[in-house]
């Protein structure tokens, strides 16, 4: 049986992102930028589909007087990328000859 | 976006993670360099019998506002935290405390020490010649190796496991030896442990810069 595979995770940037903030403690939102080549608003957007999923947190502060936007991921974003992972390797055991 | 591209990005995003931040050496060399220096005028101090009007030691407070302020910069640079990072400024901030506390300590243990051999000159007895200074360096040197092998573990780095080895071999030798030795396994341990780790961490820095620029 095969599960179909999250939705919030299956989309090339919000899955770059989750691989991103599950080897690190927390990272700046300029930094998930770098590393993604993503513009600011479709980063953005992904990042708040991500919170509102509980995958994520997203706190908002200010650093020598600019504001600093860090990410980080959640238990539940921890065990959904789990999941996730297994349910690609399931497909891809299947499909492999 | 296919099973397989999903994997490769995976991959792709958790290796660009992992070379997000690295160590430039600098504060091993600082640190590596400070010690087996004043260890070795210390050395001389006692092989010359000839003393300087102040504390060589002392020079280890200038590195420690050295340490301050190039962590202070570090961490308003980097824009990234990762696990391995906050385990090793947890360890090696515990380490520089536990290095004042044990030095505070020893200074403590060497007061009680001269105290009782005064007592006993009192009394007419003859002044023991046994001194807290012989052993004092075995505490430190215990403490130099705890971060230092940690380190090596968590980074999987080999020159900082036999840095740390060299710490602990160093500090069961410091008891036997007289403290004029004590100062040149002092410097001995501050090369192997941090100096040499220090230029390899800096070279290997230098060459990934090369790299990107190229």
């Amino acid at each position: 049986m095969f599960n179909d595979l999250d939705p919030i995770l299956h989309s090339q940037l919000r899955l770059a992102v989750m691989s991103l903030l599950i080897s690190v403690k927390e990272a700046e939102f300029t930094f998930l930028k770098e590393k993604t080549n993503a513009t600011a608003g479709n980063l953005s957007v992904q990042l708040t589909k991500l919170k509102e999923a509980g995958y994520i947190e997203i706190k908002k502060q200010f650093k020598d007087n600019y504001p600093q936007t860090l990410c980080s991921i959640t238990p539940k974003g921890i065990d959904a990328f789990e999941k996730y992972v297994k349910d690609l390797q399931a497909y891809l055991k299947i499909g492999a000859p | 976006m296919t099973e397989q591209e999903s994997l490769a990005m995976i991959s792709e995003m958790i290796a660009k993670a992992k070379t997000s931040y690295h160590d430039t050496g600098a504060g091993s060399i600082l640190w590596g360099t400070i010690i087996s220096f004043c260890s070795l005028v210390t050395w001389a101090q006692i092989h010359f019998q000839w003393s300087i009007p102040f504390d060589i030691w002392l020079l280890t407070l200038l590195a420690v506002v050295a340490t301050i302020y190039w962590s202070a910069r570090d961490s308003k640079r980097r824009k990234v935290k990762s696990y391995d990072q906050t385990a090793m400024d947890y360890t090696w901030t515990c380490f520089g405390i536990a290095i004042f506390l044990v030095v505070h300590a020893n200074a403590g243990t060497r007061n009680a020490f001269n105290d009782l051999k005064d007592s006993i000159e009192a009394a007419g007895l003859s002044r023991p010649s046994i001194s807290f200074s012989d052993y004092a360096p075995a505490y430190l040197l215990v403490l130099y190796g705890i971060p230092t092998l940690v380190t090596a573990g968590i980074k999987n780095f080999r020159p900082m496991l036999i840095g740390g080895i060299v710490c602990w071999v160093s500090a069961v030798l410091v008891v036997y030896v007289d403290s004029e030795t004590d100062m040149l396994l002092m410097a001995l341990s501050a090369i192997a442990a941090w100096l040499i780790p220090g230029l390899v961490l800096r070279r290997r820095c230098a060459k990934r810069k090369e790299a990107a620029d190229v």
